[in-house]
């Protein structure tokens, strides 16, 4: 079978941000998309705003983009129709990779055959999935074009892990991770980098054999962290944790898109080939320390400090960042890193300063709200 | 003494603490038969064995029982209570005022219909179908909070029945207040009495409040937030409360109340948790739930039902014309609007409490509301668990299998 690729825009931007709705009260995850969807159906706003797999999730979309400043203007409007309906139900809404303290098996699984399908073949993986994540897609002219950022890209998967981190909390405890969520996206069996191919023709082999073996039915059964999307024409990264405001959201764009750049347009900045030996321990090493996770260079066999690296790496894409207008929202990225400092760790102070749980959830509405 | 004084009398009397036992024993396990056969509420099962074990049924429990149970019905009525004034978030309700609105129009809506009908049709006096009126502005906070706990809803349908029925609860209060002096004029009480009395209620009850809810913060904050030892805590000050009120003679409803929204609204350095009351809760909602039914007077149906049963007819139109006129405003679609308005069916032992209390005062309410009240009560503690049901699962808001 042929998977048609479409074209798309090179570089232009999309972005997908899965959100927490909690109540007011005990902060715990609530049954709430449903109403809210419904609350927001006649407001008018760029984007889509669309229910996920639980009743506790939500997911804004924005349109195609150019750059970070169309990314920020569209997350920012539909943030404000959110929270504004969800002012009126009372119900919070959060950034963050989990939930605190929510026990999955009080999730609801949101009712749309799809998801019912979901539920029942990965049983309880369905409900522990109640993770949130942001996506961003780049667009690409051709598959072959897709395949060769995917794997280019997955070079500085740690980066996005870092610099997004917003999960050091799960089921009631800290996991000492700064970006628990990925391990709940492991348990899936299609996770972690995508199996390396020369271009589209031998991808779409992989594919067909996959289905051959009945693997998978479609690209939606791949859980990668990166990974092409033919019917957007994009290539989607996944490893992004929602981040607590959407200012973070947008200058992660910024930079998925500043690299992305780098990479189709010189070739200095090719993978090595042996990147699939180190990936998996580089990402551990990135979500249970963020930035103070080290990194092995694949190509040196050299240990490298993860912090130092995003910030090296931020200078370096700079002047492609700066043709779209992402020179601000990058710089404040590099600021991060140089602090060392990320929404986990944010969460984390939160909680020694206030003593509980349901607090940190009520500073991640703040938090997402702008206020 | 006698060789074997140390054997029991034969037969032994089987003192209260074996009924009690025995009482919660039936009562949980009725409650399960009842969800499991029928797929009715728990708390419809509790209250049916207190009906069939009561005085009014096969008579094995006597009064002694049920006033040592009713320390833990008092409880399980300061716990719901408190939980109830911790809905009244009045955030939200200054974020929506038309959801304020829709409790003050369902309450007037109830009141008007059921005035109307009680002293045209059946012929009360004004001042007896007003406070007959007042009454049925009350919905049972333990019973839509249960029968929510237990379906474990949630949604938009669940939060405005919760926080509408808070709403009921402060208006009927209030009505109430307001007919005292009129109850004093009528029994020839002075005008001292007249004036004084409702203010004193009104003040008292209002001051305990505040004073409870702020102690209750500052414990809360001195031992940290560990949900197991505030929930000791809180039982402690409610219980402390609900006594207090008793002997001050204020309202429990009002200071319970107050209490709840208090520590709700004013806790700026958020020291309580919310404490899920749990399994050690579930024992006191049990006893109430049995006393209640135990103290169902079936043959009030017989003298009194077609009174009761219109008082619980026009009630609900009332309470339903009300959420629906404000529906829109509030962005509720009709279905969801009709399905609230069932919801906020129940009426139990909030409204007994509130007649006897007003009988205290106007003996002769026991001749002539008593009766219609305390039979529409007998309708409604046992079909009005099953509407809320119905309508919360009709909602979608209910988990499947709950």
């Amino acid at each position: 079978m042929i998977l048609e690729f479409k074209r798309s825009e090179p570089l232009s931007l999309g972005v997908e941000l899965e959100l927490q709705l909690v109540n007011t009260r005990d902060w715990n995850l609530t049954r709430g998309a449903s109403d809210l969807l419904a609350a927001v159906k006649k407001a008018k706003h760029p984007g889509e705003i669309k229910p996920e797999i639980t009743e506790s999730m939500i997911e804004i979309s924005t349109g195609i983009c150019r750059g970070y400043a169309d990314v920020h203007a569209e997350l920012v409007a539909l943030r404000e129709v959110l929270s504004a309906a969800a002012a009126r139900l009372n119900l919070g809404i959060a950034g963050g990779g989990t939930h605190p303290f929510q026990k999955w098996s009080e999730r609801r699984i949101y009712d749309t055959p799809r998801f019912k399908h979901v539920s029942e073949l990965y049983g309880y993986l369905a409900k522990q999935f109640t993770v949130f994540g942001q996506h961003v897609h780049i667009g690409v002219r051709s598959g072959d074009e897709a395949v060769r950022l995917a794997q280019g890209l997955a070079r500085y998967t740690p980066h996005f892990i870092a610099l997004s981190a917003s999960s050091p909390f799960s089921l009631g405890v800290d996991t000492q991770f700064d970006s628990s969520r990925l391990n709940v996206v492991n348990a899936f069996p299609l996770a972690g980098i995508m199996p390396t191919v020369g271009d589209w023709q031998d991808f779409e082999h992989y594919f067909d054999s996959m289905r051959a073996y009945g693997i998978v039915e479609s690209m939606k059964d791949f859980y990668w962290d990166i990974r092409p999307k033919p019917e957007y024409g994009t290539v989607e990264i996944r490893v992004f944790d929602t981040p607590l405001a959407v200012d973070r959201a947008a200058q992660l764009a910024a930079y998925a898109q500043a690299l992305a750049a780098a990479l189709t347009e010189d070739r200095a900045w090719r993978p090595d080939a042996r990147l699939p030996l180190v990936y998996s321990y580089n990402r551990f090493q990135a979500c249970r320390f963020g930035f103070a996770a080290t990194l092995v260079d694949p190509a040196t066999q050299q240990h490298a400090a993860l912090a130092e690296e995003v910030v090296a790496t931020i200078g370096r894409v700079m002047p492609y960042a700066e043709r779209t207008g992402g020179g601000a929202a990058l710089a404040a990225l590099m600021e991060m890193a140089t602090a060392r400092t990320n929404d986990a760790r944010m969460l984390r102070d939160v909680l020694e300063q206030r003593g509980g749980l349901p607090d940190v959830v009520r500073f991640a509405c703040a938090q997402w709200r702008g206020s | 003494m006698p060789e074997l004084a140390f054997l029991p009398n034969w037969p032994p009397l089987a003192n209260n603490l074996f009924w009690i036992g025995a009482l919660l024993a039936v009562g949980v396990a009725c409650g399960e038969a009842v969800r499991r056969v029928l797929r009715l509420p728990r708390i419809t099962g509790y209250a049916a064995a207190g009906l069939a074990l009561g005085p009014g049924g096969l008579g094995l429990i006597d009064r002694p029982v049920l006033e040592d149970l009713g320390v833990f019905a008092d409880v399980a009525v300061g716990l719901v209570l408190f939980e109830l004034g911790q809905r009244l978030d009045l955030a939200w309700l200054r974020r929506t005022p038309a959801l304020a609105l829709m409790g003050v129009a369902e309450s007037l809506g109830a009141a008007a219909l059921v005035f109307f009908t009680l002293h045209y049709y059946f012929d009360l006096v004004p001042l007896a179908a007003g406070v007959a009126a007042a009454i049925a502005v009350s919905t049972s906070p333990a019973a839509l909070m249960r029968v929510a706990a237990d379906l474990r809803a949630e949604g938009q349908v669940t939060e405005r029945a919760l926080i509408i029925t808070a709403i009921n609860g402060v208006l009927a209060f209030l009505a109430l207040t307001v007919l005292i002096p009129w109850l004093h004029f009528e029994y020839r009480g002075g005008w001292l009495t007249m004036i004084t009395h409702p203010l004193y209620l009104l003040g008292g009850s209002a001051a305990l409040a505040v004073v409870a809810g702020w102690l209750t913060l500052r414990l809360a904050g001195l031992i940290g937030k560990s949900p197991e030892r505030q929930f000791i805590a809180v039982i402690a000050m409610v219980v402390m409360t609900v006594g207090i009120a008793i002997a001050l003679k204020c309202s429990v409803l009002l200071a319970l109340l107050g209490m709840g929204a208090l520590v709700r609204n004013a806790d700026r350095e958020h020291h309580l948790v919310v404490v899920d009351s749990g399994n050690a809760g579930q024992l006191f909602y049990v006893c109430l739930f049995v006393i209640s039914g135990a103290s169902l007077d079936l043959a009030l149906l017989a003298t009194a039902g077609a009174a009761g049963l219109a008082f619980v007819l026009v009630r609900f139109a009332g309470k339903a014309v009300g959420v629906l006129a404000l529906a829109p405003l509030v962005g509720l679609e009709w279905r969801k609007g009709v399905l609230l308005a069932t919801a906020l069916a129940p009426m139990s032992g909030l409204a007994v409490v509130l007649v006897h209390q007003t009988a205290a005062l106007y003996p002769e309410i026991r001749a002539s509301v008593a009766p219609v009240v305390l039979a529409a009560v007998v309708i409604l503690e046992l079909a009005g668990p099953v509407a809320t049901q119905f309508a919360l699962r009709r909602a979608g808001e209910a988990e499947e299998g709950a």
